[in-house]
């Protein structure tokens, strides 16, 4: 699996798609520093408040559409020239390559959260917050976003596998994450819809949370957890059996 | 436990009611250059496809080396080299990446790269992503790759598909070098005869999913002796007479044919007839070549 995982970042490496990991921390940057000019009364939440802007757009449109257009290029040069054909005419075991394909989208992802998290640090010590840096929180939004982007990944896999067409994940990702900005919003919906589980996570001092993260067990397990196993059991199985 | 290196027994393959493959029993023997030969869509790649496991067969068994490709899939493919129907490359990688890549998966060595390279002659443009190479040059890469593992088994689909001619030439003799320096068995697939004629020492020819012929390359050849046509004046009489004198010959159509007949026998049949005073207009050879028992043997669509 170290050999496949070797493999499969050389390829990545050269291909352009990981410079955006910068795109969306960049943007939510900038945000965070336009926006927040009049926190400073709020001393002790000043970082919480700066996190929940910056969070809005990162986490409603851009996690959910980067799940996307990760996975559709990591499958995209297998579609292209016969790539997967090779791949697996060679001693590859189909599930570890699935495995390994979700685990680079997720830690492109996870890349992506952690200079989101550099972008708040920046800002703070820009406009030179309390040295105080409240990292449950931080780190709970970040991770928790983190998390809420598997089945997602899990999914837009199970399509970039399956259409050999680079458009057609990303149209159907595009379609599930637009609805996104109402849905956050929606107290009955929001719960259950993956794609919002990002938001949900990311933002702090949501009204119920579980433990150590910004949302409900409930939320949790059922929703998140559910749609992973089930997301990724389907692509997995699909893969297994996919004749190439 | 058989002696082959490559048994299918009744592989069949359906995409909805058509049977693509139907009932192949394939049988590769160890050192054979193994010669798949059948007209376009006669399901050699499907064959293939089902040989490397990238495919299903809706029925029947695939053993490599003895073992079942369902069971032991990751086994079989470490010491198989494959190129199959089109080359396939990353095209955004180098040709050096692209060996890379799969050698990291091959666990080869790093010199065995350069090796390859050499062998296909891409030494010179090993920095250059694939994308700019010609459809010779990625057949090349793709001709490495299957070289890159040492593999004991090679399958190769069409593999001088867009070579030039003198590239077709260096291909063959390397294909014809292997099984006697490394002993590697070779399963080579085309639609040209004349091409796995010149490689080949057994063949298997497939046509519309059937298995029709199966066997060494001479038993094929041996289809195409040649025949002595004799035309002359009364021919059945001719061929009485003949029977008479101790000659065997064969009436047809009017003319007499004579088989696996020797130098000598010939004078001797046109001597006798002379002798009886029958008038000999022609004496002609006429020998079937492969090509023609090839189309035979596939039926008309397989010429066209």
């Amino acid at each position: 699996m170290g050999r496949l995982f070797q493999s499969e970042f050389l390829k990545l490496r050269r291909s352009s798609i990981w410079l955006l990991i910068f795109v969306s921390p960049i943007l939510s940057l900038v945000l965070g520093l336009s926006e927040l000019s009049e926190i400073g009364e709020f001393e002790q939440h000043q970082w919480t408040a700066t996190l929940g802007i910056m969070t809005i757009s990162h986490a409603i449109l851009f996690l959910p559409l980067l799940t996307g257009i990760f996975s559709s290029f990591i499958c995209r040069y297998e579609h292209v020239a016969g790539g997967w054909k090779q791949l697996l005419s060679l001693p590859v075991s189909r599930r570890n390559l699935y495995i390994v394909k979700i685990l680079i989208v997720s830690l492109l992802i996870a890349a992506t959260q952690i200079l989101f998290i550099l972008g708040l640090f920046i800002i703070g010590w820009m406009k030179g917050y309390p040295i105080e840096i409240p990292w449950g929180t931080i780190s709970t939004s970040v991770f928790g976003g983190w998390l809420a982007c598997m089945p997602l990944i899990a999914l837009q896999m199970f399509a970039s596998v399956a259409w050999s067409s680079f458009a057609a994940p990303l149209a159907v990702n595009v379609i599930f994450t637009i609805p996104n900005m109402l849905i956050v919003n929606s107290e009955r919906f929001g719960p259950y819809y993956p794609w919002s589980q990002p938001f949900l996570m990311m933002m702090p001092n949501s009204a119920e949370n579980f433990g150590a993260l910004n949302v409900s067990i409930e939320t949790l397990f059922i929703v998140i957890f559910g749609s992973l196993i089930l997301f990724l059991g389907t692509g997995l199985v699909y893969f297994l059996r996919k004749e190439i | 436990m058989s002696n082959f290196i490559i048994e299918t027994n009744k592989l069949t393959k359906k995409f909805g009611s058509s049977k693509v493959v139907n009932n192949v029993n394939l049988q590769v023997k160890k050192g054979e250059i193994y010669g798949f030969l059948g007209p376009n869509g006669a399901g050699k790649t499907t064959s293939i496809r089902m040989l490397l496991g990238l495919a299903r067969p809706t029925n029947g068994s695939v053993q490599i080396f003895g073992k079942d490709i369902k069971k032991e899939r990751l086994s079989i493919l470490k010491k198989v080299g494959s190129l199959v129907e089109y080359p396939s490359y990353y095209g955004h990688l180098t040709a050096y990446e692209n060996l890379e890549a799969a050698r990291l998966l091959l666990g080869a060595t790093k010199p065995r790269i350069d090796e390859v390279l050499a062998i296909v002659r891409l030494t010179k443009d090993a920095k250059r992503p694939v994308k700019g190479f010609s459809l010779g040059m990625k057949q090349r890469l793709g001709i490495a790759t299957a070289l890159l593992g040492n593999p004991e088994l090679l399958i190769l689909d069409e593999p001088t598909n867009g070579l030039d001619p003198s590239g077709i030439i260096e291909i063959r003799e390397l294909i014809k070098s292997m099984p006697k320096e490394h002993g590697i068995t070779i399963l080579i697939s085309s639609h040209l005869l004349s091409e796995i004629d010149q490689m080949a020492t057994q063949v298997g020819i497939i046509t519309k999913g059937q298995m029709i012929f199966q066997d060494s390359i001479l038993k094929l050849r041996a289809q195409s002796t040649s025949k002595i046509k004799l035309t002359v004046n009364d021919a059945e009489a001719a061929w009485k007479s003949l029977l008479t004198h101790g000659y065997r010959t064969d009436f047809n159509q009017n003319k007499l044919f004579i088989e696996n007949g020797s130098d000598d026998n010939v004078a001797e049949i046109v001597k006798s007839l002379v002798q009886n005073n029958y008038s000999i207009y022609r004496v002609e050879e006429e020998r079937k070549s492969l090509e023609e028992i090839f189309l035979e043997l596939t039926g008309l669509e397989g010429g066209l």
